[in-house]
C-alpha cells in the first residue's frame, strides 16, 4: 500500500501499515501506534545498527536522519512519520560526508565497543555540514547529546574537527537544506483525520498492595505546609477525625473500607501533567485529643511504583480568635521506577496546590455547603502517593529528559 | 522500556483535534513534537489510551509577524528558531534561547507549543517567554480564547488548558532596538533542564525592565517591574547596581526556603543583567 489519504488511526495494540522512505527506498511494515521509529527499523525491517540506549531522549545512540535532519528516533513513533524519509547508519554507506568521519573515526581510534557509533556519525555529519566554523568547544557542545561510555571523547573530537578542518581547507561553506517549518518527520500530505474512534476501554484499575506500615518509618523527604480556616481549633479537629468527610475534600482521594476506625483503605488518582495514575493501598489513623494533633501513614502503590508517607498534622489557634490553623508535616519515600528521579521542590509544589484545593473544600464543608467537584489531583492520607509520583518525575526531567 | 499501548490519531485541522481530545476525555494527550511526552511514554509515567499527534495540522506549521509582535505556531521548532526560518522578536532574543535547548535532534522535532503545555518550570521557553511578555493562543471546544504566560501557566507541569482545548499559537512582543535581553541558565550538563534560570528585558531609552528568575519548582517568579533591583531606577548604569537583597526577598516571598537554592537564583539572575548590560556595548554573534 502506499501513503495515500487514509484515515490516520493506530488502534492501540493492533497494528497498521506504516509507509515511508527508508535509505532511498519506499517500505510499508506494519507497526503499533506505540512503536518508534528505532523499533520499526531494528525489528520491523531487520536494520540493526540504529541502536536504542536510554530510551528516553539522553543518550543519543538511536540518533538517526528524519528529512535530512539528526532526530531521536526512540522519541519519534512511526505513526507519526507517515511519509517521512528516513536514512539509518546503513544508509550512509555512500555518503561522502560519512566516510570522511568514518576514515578519521578510525584513525583517531575514536571508538572502542561501537554502541554509540552510529548516532554519534549522524549528529557528527549534521556539525560537519552545518557548522563548519565549530571549534573544538562547538564541536563538543554538539556532541553533548551523544554520549559515549568507553572511549572517551578525546579521539571523537579529533576526528570531527579534523574533517571540518580539511573541509574548511577546501572553502567548503554550510550546507543546510530548505525545509519547512515544524518537527521534522511529520507530513500533512497523504493523511486525512480519521472519524471519531469508539471509545477505547480505560485500563484495569491496579489491584491493591498490601503493604506493612512499619513503626520506624523514616521517610527520604519532608516538607512541612499549613493553611488557616475560620472555624474554631475544635471544630477542625473534630472534623478531621470523620475520615470520609476528609477524603471528600481531598480532589482524587476514594476510600474502599474501614475495617476500623484507625484503619482506612482506598485510592488516591494522581495525575501531573501527562502523568496520570492511582495508587491503591491502606492508611493508619492516630489522633491525639489532647493536643489536636494526629497522624496518618499509608502506603500505597500503583502496580509500578510503591509509596510511603507519613503526615503528622495539628490544629492550634488561628491568627484571629475563632479560627484554626492546621500544620501538616508531611514525610514520604517512593520507590520503583518513578524513585530514579526526584525534585521534592516539585512536590512541595504540587502538594501545596492540592493542600490549598483541601482547605478550601473543607472550609466550604464545615460552612455546610458542599466541596467543588472532585478534581483529578489528589491530597490525601495517601497524599504520599502524589509526593512520590511527582518526585520521579522531577527527577526525570532533572536528569534524564532532553527537552525543555 | 517501550511504552504502554495507545492509538494514535493524526488529525488535520485544529478543529478535528480538538474533537478527538475531547472524545478521549481523561485518557486522552495531546503531542507535537514528542520530546516531552516521548520520555514520559518510554518510561511509563504517561500511559494514555489516545495520543492526538498535531504535527500533521498546517495551520500550526506557521509563522504570522503583525505589528508589534510575532506570532508562531504552536509546531514551530526549536531548530526552526535556532535557524532563522522563524524570524525572531529582536536581534539574537529568541535565538539565542532555541540553541540552548536540549541537542540537536530533539530541536529539530520539539516545538514551543509542546514545551508551554507541558509547562515545566526548567523549561526554556516556559521562562523566556514569560519575560518577554508573551501570550498564548488557545483553541478549544468553546472556541478561541488568549491568555498571558502568568495566567496559562497553573503550576508545576499544569496550564490553563480546559479539557479539549489545544495551545495553538504563541504571540510574542517585539523587543525594541534599545532594549537588551539577558538570558543565563545553569545547567550542571550542556541540554538538560535548567537548575536556575535568569532573564531580564532591559531598556534604558524607556527606564523600563522586566526581570523572572525561573527553574524554581513552580511557574518562574517574574518582576514586571526590575527597577526593585536596579535601586529603583533603570538606566545605562543598571547593572552594576544589582541588588542581590531584593532579588532573595522575592526569592522569600515566593517561598523558597532553602537558603542555597536562593543564592544560586540570585547569581543567576545577576549573570543575566550583566550579560544583558554587556550586549550594550558588545557585537554579538549568533550562538
Amino acid at each position: 500500500m502506499t501513503a495515500s489519504p487514509r484515515p490516520e488511526t493506530i488502534a492501540m495494540g493492533a497494528s497498521r501499515m506504516i509507509s515511508l522512505t527508508l535509505n532511498g527506498r519506499p517500505v510499508t511494515a506494519e507497526a503499533e501506534g506505540r512503536t518508534n521509529l528505532a523499533d520499526f527499523v531494528r525489528d520491523t525491517l531487520n536494520l540493526t545498527g540504529t541502536h536504542l540506549g536510554c530510551e528516553h531522549g539522553v543518550c543519543g545512540a538511536c540518533t538517526i536522519l528524519v528529512d535530512g535532519e539528526p532526530a531521536r528516533a526512540c522519541l519519534s513513533f512511526a505513526g507519526a512519520c507517515q511519509g517521512a524519509d528516513v536514512i539509518t547508519i546503513e544508509g550512509l554507506d555512500d555518503d561522502p560526508v560519512t566516510a570522511e568521519l568514518r576514515a578519521a573515526f578510525n584513525r583517531e581510534h575514536a571508538l572502542q565497543c561501537g554502541f554509540c557509533t552510529p548516532g554519534m556519525l549522524v549528529s557528527a555529519r549534521d556539525l560537519v555540514l552545518r557548522l563548519p566554523e565549530a571549534d573544538e568547544t562547538r564541536i563538543r557542545l554538539g556532541l553533548a547529546g551523544n554520549l559515549c561510555r568507553c572511549t572517551g571523547y578525546a579521539g571523537i573530537v579529533k576526528a570531527v574537527a579534523s574533517v571540518i578542518s580539511a573541509r574548511r581547507a577546501q572553502g567548503i561553506g554550510p550546507m543546510t537544506a530548505e525545509r519547512p517549518l515544524g518537527p521534522v518527520g511529520a507530513r500533512a500530505g497523504g493523511a486525512v483525520s480519521a472519524a471519531l474512534p469508539t471509545t477505547v476501554a480505560t485500563a484495569a484499575a491496579p489491584s491493591a498492595t498490601t503493604t506493612s506500615l512499619a513503626e520506624d518509618f523514616t521517610p527520604a523527604h519532608s516538607f512541612e505546609q499549613s493553611f488557616e480556616v475560620p472555624f474554631p481549633p475544635a471544630e477542625v479537629f473534630a472534623f478531621f477525625g470523620r475520615i470520609e468527610e476528609v477524603a471528600a475534600c481531598l480532589p482524587g482521594a476514594v476510600i474502599d473500607a474501614m475495617p476500623s476506625p484507625e484503619k482506612v483503605e482506598g485510592g488516591m488518582r494522581v495525575k501531573l501533567g501527562p502523568i496520570a495514575t492511582t495508587f491503591r493501598g491502606s492508611a493508619r489513623i492516630g489522633r491525639d485529643d489532647a493536643t489536636k494533633s494526629g497522624t496518618i501513614h499509608g502506603a500505597g502503590a500503583d502496580g509500578r511504583s510503591r509509596t510511603e508517607g507519613l503526615i503528622r498534622y495539628r490544629v492550634t489557634d488561628g491568627a484571629t480568635p475563632g479560627t484554626a490553623r492546621v500544620v501538616l508535616d508531611v514525610g514520604y519515600t517512593l520507590k520503583g521506577p518513578l524513585a530514579q528521579f526526584g525534585r521534592p521542590g516539585l512536590v512541595r509544589e504540587v502538594a501545596g496546590r492540592l493542600i490549598a484545593e483541601f482547605a478550601a473544600n473543607l472550609e466550604a464543608r464545615l460552612g455546610g455547603t458542599q466541596p467543588s467537584p472532585t478534581q483529578e489531583r489528589g491530597l490525601d492520607p495517601l497524599k504520599l502517593l502524589i509526593s512520590l509520583v511527582s518526585d520521579r518525575l522531577g527527577r526525570l526531567w532533572r536528569r534524564g529528559g532532553p527537552t525543555s | 522500556m517501550k511504552p504502554a499501548p495507545f492509538r494514535i490519531e493524526r488529525p488535520r485541522t485544529i478543529a478535528d483535534a480538538v474533537a478527538l481530545l475531547a472524545s478521549g476525555g481523561d485518557g486522552a494527550k495531546v503531542m507535537a513534537g514528542g520530546q516531552s511526552l516521548g520520555p514520559m511514554l518510554n518510561l511509563r509515567l504517561a500511559t494514555p489510551d489516545l495520543i492526538v499527534d498535531l504535527s500533521g495540522i498546517d495551520d500550526l506549521r506557521t509563522v504570522r509577524e503583525e505589528a508589534g509582535h510575532i506570532i508562531y505556531g504552536a509546531l514551530v521548532t526549536h531548530a526552526d528558531v535556532e535557524d532563522g526560518r522563524a524570524p525572531d522578536v529582536g536581534t539574537n532574543i529568541l535565538r539565542r534561547v532555541a540553541s540552548g535547548i536540549a541537542y540537536r535532534a530533539v530541536r529539530n522535532r520539539g516545538t514551543m507549543g509542546g514545551s508551554l503545555s507541558h509547562a515545566d518550570p526548567a523549561a526554556d521557553w516556559v521562562n523566556a517567554l514569560s519575560v518577554l511578555g508573551a501570550e498564548v493562543e488557545i483553541a478549544g471546544p468553546a472556541g478561541a480564547r488568549r491568555l498571558p504566560m502568568g495566567a496559562f501557566l497553573a503550576g508545576a507541569l499544569a496550564t490553563a488548558l480546559e479539557p479539549g482545548e489545544i495551545l495553538v499559537g504563541v504571540q510574542v512582543p517585539k523587543v525594541p532596538a534599545t532594549a537588551r535581553f539577558g538570558y543565563v541558565k545553569h545547567c550542571r550538563k550542556v541540554g538538560e533542564f535548567a537548575h536556575a534560570i535568569g532573564a531580564v528585558l532591559i531598556d534604558p531609552a524607556t527606564g523600563t525592565g522586566r526581570a523572572l528568575m525561573g527553574a524554581i519548582d513552580a511557574p518562574p517568579l517574574v518582576l514586571a517591574d526590575a527597577a526593585t533591583l536596579f535601586g529603583g531606577r533603570i538606566d545605562a548604569g543598571f547593572a552594576v547596581r544589582f541588588d542581590a537583597s531584593a532579588a532573595n526577598a522575592a526569592l522569600v516571598a515566593a517561598g523558597l526556603t532553602d537558603a542555597v537554592d536562593r543564592h544560586v537564583h540570585v547569581e543567576v539572575l545577576r549573570r543575566a543583567a550583566t550579560q544583558a548590560a554587556s550586549l550594550f556595548t558588545d557585537t554579538r554573534s549568533a550562538a
